[in-house]
């Protein structure tokens, strides 16, 4: 058996977003059980199955190291920064 | 159109079947063989019953007195329908057997003179494309393999000549009269083709002319029929008013 990630989206702007897996011997049973698992009560009018061994996955460390304040760039957050860090630091 | 005692007789025992494979079916919740086949399957089986209660509906007001109340010589099940194969090899052998002849027995009514089952016809056979797909995906894949062929292999062999009984002729003016565009004998026909096609890509010998002991059209039921009709008027029995 092989996992899949199943992926949904609803007519109009919404993305596809990740609905669940599912477990299957090959793609074309994949389909129909991701159909009946996820699609069964039309959740979505879009849907893509994705063999999880088919995913390239990122680094979980170097992804919580990437949250840095001056990387929340709104309005709100700069002037923070101006007030409390003069210099320019953050 | 007033519909004649043969167009009646058809969607009777359209719908007995449907009401006796979508009951088997859902003898699967919670026990499928792993997670996503429970699903899939036991969604299959509401949709078997579904289609029971669309036919059913062609014949009278009162579908619950139809479906559970009648004596079992009045039902019209095909035995194959009522077998309840509490092994998964029948169950999978006999959802194959019954969906091809499902979806030709559909195909045989989208254009029917009678148009309220042509409607019901039409709307089902959308939904049928996903069961034959599934059946037919999850066996080849099974007979590709030596332990699935193993034991599925000596059932195939056994159940597949029951499946003729789904064609036996209520009468022979259905086609003439529009309510059929393709007679009883050419849908088995069509059944036998598709059903030997499948089985030869997998060298499996199956004779589907086997003479079978089963008259179900004609009201004997088979030998599980008591048990399975038990199990789906459980709560009616109890409470003939139940809403569900």
């Amino acid at each position: 058996m092989k996992t899949y990630e199943v992926f949904l989206k609803k007519e109009g702007k919404d993305p596809f977003s990740h609905a669940g897996s599912v477990d299957a011997p090959d793609d074309e049973l994949a389909l129909t059980y991701a159909r009946e698992a996820y699609g069964r009560r039309s959740e979505g009018d879009q849907m893509w199955v994705v063999r999880r061994s088919d995913i390239i996955i990122a680094d979980e460390t170097e992804l919580k190291m990437a949250d840095r304040k001056h990387k929340h760039n709104d309005g709100q957050l700069l002037a923070e920064l101006r007030r409390t860090a003069p210099s320019g630091e953050s | 159109m007033v519909p004649t005692e043969e167009a009646r007789e058809l969607v009777l025992a359209f719908a007995d079947d449907e009401l006796c494979v979508g009951q088997n079916h859902s003898w699967w919740i919670a026990v499928g063989p792993f997670l996503e086949e429970d699903l899939a399957f036991t969604s299959i089986a509401q949709d078997e019953l579904g289609h029971a209660r669309a036919l059913y509906s062609l014949l009278s007001d009162d579908i619950d007195h139809l479906a559970y109340s009648r004596t079992p010589p009045e039902y019209r099940s095909a035995h194959i329908a009522e077998f309840l194969c509490h092994d998964w090899s029948w169950a999978l052998v006999r959802h194959v057997l019954h969906d091809i002849g499902e979806q030709i027995r559909w195909s045989a009514i989208t254009d029917s003179s009678w148009k309220e089952l042509a409607h019901t016809a039409q709307r089902a056979l959308a939904e049928e494309h996903f069961h034959v797909q599934h059946g037919l995906s999850l066996m080849r894949r099974l007979l590709s393999n030596e332990d699935g062929r193993r034991r599925l292999e000596p059932v195939i062999l056994e159940l597949a000549p029951y499946g003729r009984e789904y064609f036996v002729d209520p009468g022979h003016g259905l086609v003439d009269e529009g309510v059929l565009t393709m007679s009883m004998a050419d849908q088995e026909q069509e059944w036998v083709k598709q059903v030997s096609g499948l089985f030869d890509e997998f060298d499996i010998p199956v004779d589907l002319n086997v003479e079978i002991p089963a008259f179900g059209r004609s009201g004997v039921r088979s030998k599980d029929f008591d048990l399975l009709h038990d199990e789906m008027t459980a709560v009616i029995r109890i409470d003939p008013k139940a809403q569900w």
